[in-house]
């Protein structure tokens, strides 16, 4: 048995550095191309992913997820599994611009769009803990509700799916520092992309330094234990909840902030960055510090994509190129293998119970 | 002597049954005392209400000679009052150390943050000063259970327990760790810890406790000191007849050889050979024993043989014909019966009722099944009759197994196995866990198939057992049989060298045949 488990966590750990050595492999042998031959196929590749706009792209697109999966890994890790991250995204992202649209204020629109989805959050909260519903029926009826919701609402104040424009936040850009070629990108980014770096250090933090982070683990693994150990059990995973709430809240007011208005067609503009987020952190196995690299992965991948569709490199139809970040998602998760969820992830937990 | 705990005239009632009736019990300070009794005795009940999980219905608790009156475990531990469950509240990814901490962990930095060294340097105060043998990075699923339990006792003292409930310590422990609970609890009593600890097991209670006191039916039957009482008093309080300890049985007349296992191998998941090359035979009307320390290749030699694992190499023969890749299906089928070690993982399906676990090994049984489906009132039938024949309590053939005690649960096991009407029976730790009117009733039924010449091959650590049961004792170490004693005349410390696999002299060796040098 304990062999076993350490022989599971390498494994999983193999798992995880055969992806990143195999991504740096070939990021290496590209980067030999763009050097040698910089004309040819590869060599133009290698140049679209060393672009400074390549890497301020993937860390726009990266906010939202990671924010959402940091939410997600706080409910998960305390034994709420929170499938509703989508819908949390959604409804923030909509109630983030409809604030800054009544208030004339987009740091009050994202502040509006942290206290939607908290409140969304709680609502789940309530029916999973207090009633006792299966959280997966619950997760996705949050995602359901904030699926018809916010362009319901977009509709009635706006008298169609998309809101109006209010603008978005300027960037931070640090001189001199903004203009180093790639990295530059880090320094001269939305205040958005700031907050989601200080908010994996902080979550990364809290779970493992902090009391209130290891009753979340310990209510989430064994619940009984951190019970008997005179912890209660439901206000822990209330604020586990409420807390994956807030970070979701801020991933997509960030989100629609970035572009200034909710678009509320179809998927809506949050369009399954929620469901990218639960990969991301079960990838980053419940690391804040994981989570953020792997999503880095997939947004990287997607800003990549998008950057290929325009600059007509290679000669794949658009539409194929589109698939490289779900491919990616199949691909890492098929080698990730098992991830450990939390023990008790899922299951109810009352006290005084047999 | 001071008391340390004194339970007054304790009653508790639940709706229907009465768990406590008008219980005294008086501990004195820095002794073991053990809560001896059979399974539903009201043991547990009465602790819990010591540990304030419980309000007594009547009567009250004195703890150091002060009334109290606990409301919840948490003040039955701002008193001193600890308990360590038979189920361990562990969080297996975390350390040691945060385990024991958690809930009231040193913090630094306004409280923010943990003091993780600290809490290392208090648990590596705590551990030392017990003689505790635990290191507090470890990782709790990386340590055995006797490690946990050490580390659940320690929960308890790191916060101020200084009388401590431990609730059928040693059902999940080997005899090894056995023994080194008991060097731990005797180490405690020194430091002027009061222990209470609850058990069915008499030989432990006599061994590890100063005072026993008997609970029967809910009631107090008497306090006796460990010194001056015998195995057969005790056992007639706990029971409330005389019990028949030893078996008084005609010598086995073994007939023809019904299981033949040679030069066996079976690897582990790690590629070791667990079973190393084994050879025995199993004939009608005897029972083999196979004894050892668990963890020498008893668990694969069952499994191979009941077909839950092919063996690597040898054969196994039953009634002459070759079934080494057998499935469990048509080993079922050739008349194999298998109480599996592990009634609640392998035995029994926990969230089934009695009817459907009544069934489960013949499923494809002509008898109960028709056209395809199952015949549910022949299915019935069959669990009424287990039930009644084999004694489960309480006689609902609707009720769960999982809302069994275990006794009951293995009585049923049992009684479904040996319902098969087998030609042979592998039974692997058949008393484990159970209490002691259990265990002689199913002695008997293992005894009852040999007299109907059944061939047994029984598997057990418990040497009481397999001495008592066996015509023939096989003794395993390593994967490897040591050599094939009688049961009758090898002394304990004989088996004892055998087990740690070393060849005492003037060993009353056995050969296949019985005839030995007697």
């Amino acid at each position: 048995m304990t062999n076993d488990s350490a022989m599971d966590r390498l494994l999983s750990a193999s798992g995880r550095l055969f992806i990143a050595a195999a991504a740096f492999l070939t990021l290496a042998v590209l980067a030999g191309f763009g050097l040698l031959a910089p004309a040819s196929t590869p060599g133009q590749i290698f140049w679209v992913l060393a672009s400074k706009s390549t890497l301020s792209s993937t860390l726009r697109l990266s906010v939202p997820i990671v924010l959402a999966a940091l939410g997600g890994i706080f409910a998960e890790k305390s034994g709420i599994i929170n499938i509703g991250l989508e819908g949390l995204l959604i409804i923030s992202a909509f109630a983030a611009i409809f604030g800054a649209d009544a208030t004339g204020s987009l740091w009050l629109g994202f502040l509006i769009g942290i206290v939607a989805s908290t409140l969304l959050a709680a609502v789940f909260a309530v029916v999973c803990i207090e009633f006792r519903a299966d959280q997966i029926i619950a997760g996705l009826a949050v995602w359901l509700i904030a699926l018809g919701l916010a362009p319901f609402a977009s509709q009635v104040f706006y008298g169609g799916p998309n809101t109006s424009n209010v603008g978005t936040f300027d960037t931070i850009t640090v001189p001199a520092l903004a203009d180093i070629p790639f990295f530059g990108a880090l320094f001269d980014a939305s205040p958005a992309v700031y907050i989601m770096f200080l908010a994996v250090a902080a979550s990364w933090y809290v779970l493992n330094r902090t009391t209130f982070g290891r009753w979340v683990r310990a209510a989430g693994e064994n619940p009984k234990a951190l019970d008997t150990a005179g912890v209660d059990v439901s206000r822990v995973r209330y604020a586990a909840v409420l807390l994956s709430g807030v970070l979701s809240g801020m991933g997509g007011a960030a989100l629609a902030i970035n572009i200034g208005q909710f678009t509320g067609n179809g998927p809506t503009m949050v369009n399954g960055k929620g469901f990218i987020a639960i990969v991301a952190y079960l990838f980053g196995n419940y690391n804040p510090v994981g989570a953020l690299l792997s999503t880095t992965l997939f947004a990287g991948l997607d800003a990549v994509q998008l950057r290929l569709q325009t600059a007509d490199v290679i000669a794949v139809p658009d539409s194929l190129v589109q698939t490289i970040p779900f491919v990616a998602v199949i691909v890492v998760l098929a080698l990730v293998g098992k991830t450990r969820l939390p023990e008790a992830a899922g299951d109810h937990y009352e006290s005084g119970e047999e | 002597m001071e008391q340390a705990v004194h339970l007054d005239g304790i009653t508790k009632r639940f709706p229907g049954v009465v768990a406590n009736d008008d219980v005294d019990l008086a501990v004195e300070k820095g002794t073991v005392h053990a809560l001896l009794g059979e399974n539903g005795a009201g043991k547990t009940t009465l602790m819990n209400v010591l540990y304030g999980l419980y309000q007594p219905t009547e009567g009250t608790v004195n703890v150091h000679g002060e009334t109290q009156q606990f409301d919840s475990p948490r003040d039955a531990i701002d008193e001193g009052v600890g308990m360590i469950h038979q189920h361990f509240m562990l969080v297996d990814p975390m350390t040691v150390t945060e385990n024991i901490t958690l809930g009231n962990e040193p913090r630094k930095w306004l409280g923010l943050t943990v003091d993780s060294e600290q809490s290392r340097k208090q648990v590596r105060e705590l551990s030392e000063r017990y003689g505790f043998d635990v290191d507090p990075d470890a990782r709790i699923e990386d340590v055995g259970v006797g490690v946990q339990q050490r580390v659940e006792i320690l929960k308890a003292l790191y916060r101020g327990a200084d009388i401590l409930i431990l609730d059928e310590p040693t059902a999940v422990l080997t005899p090894q760790e056995v023994e080194d609970l008991f060097r731990v609890l005797e180490e405690l009593t020194d430091q002027g810890k009061t222990i209470i600890f609850i058990t069915h097991k008499l030989g432990e209670a006599m061994e590890a406790a100063d005072e026993i006191t008997v609970l029967r039916e809910g009631k107090n039957v008497g306090t006796v000191p460990a010194d001056d009482i015998t195995r057969e008093e005790l056992a007639e309080m706990m029971v409330g007849r005389e019990v028949l300890l030893d078996l008084d049985r005609d010598p086995a007349e073994p007939g023809r050889s019904i299981l033949d296992v040679e030069d066996l191998v079976v690897e582990d998941d790690r590629g070791v050979r667990a079973v190393d090359g084994i050879s025995l035979e199993v004939r009608a009307g005897e029972v083999l024993g196979i004894a050892g320390v668990d963890g020498n290749g008893q668990s694969e030699l069952v499994e191979a043989i009941t077909g839950l694992q092919m063996p690597d190499e040898g054969t196994i023969t039953y009634d002459d014909v070759d079934r080494t890749t057998d499935s469990r299906r048509e080993r079922i089928e050739a008349g194999l019966a298998y109480i599996p070690e592990d009634r609640q993982e392998r035995g029994l399906v926990m969230d089934f009722d009695l009817v459907e676990n009544g069934l489960l090994g013949s499923q494809h049984a002509a008898d109960y099944t028709s056209k395809g489906r199952i015949d549910w009132n022949h299915t019935r039938d069959h669990a009424e009759e287990i039930i009644e024949e084999y004694d489960v309590r309480p006689p609902d053939a609707d009720a769960h197994a999982k809302s069994l005690s275990g006794g009951n649960q293995q009585k049923f096991v049992v009684g479904r196995e040996f319902a098969r009407d087998p030609r042979l029976v592998v039974a692997s730790h058949p008393t484990r866990g159970v209490d002691v009117g259990s265990m002689e009733f199913i002695h008997d039924q293992i005894n009852a198939l040999r007299e109907a010449g059944r061939a047994v091959l029984l598997i057990s650590s418990n040497l009481d057992e397999v001495q008592s049961l066996s015509d023939r004792l096989a003794v395993v170490y390593e994967g490897e049989i040591v050599d094939i004693v009688d049961p009758e005349r090898v002394t304990e410390e004989q088996l004892g060298l055998l087990m740690a696999g070393q060849q005492p002299d003037a060993v009353p060796t056995i050969a296949a045949d019985g005839e030995g040098n007697r």
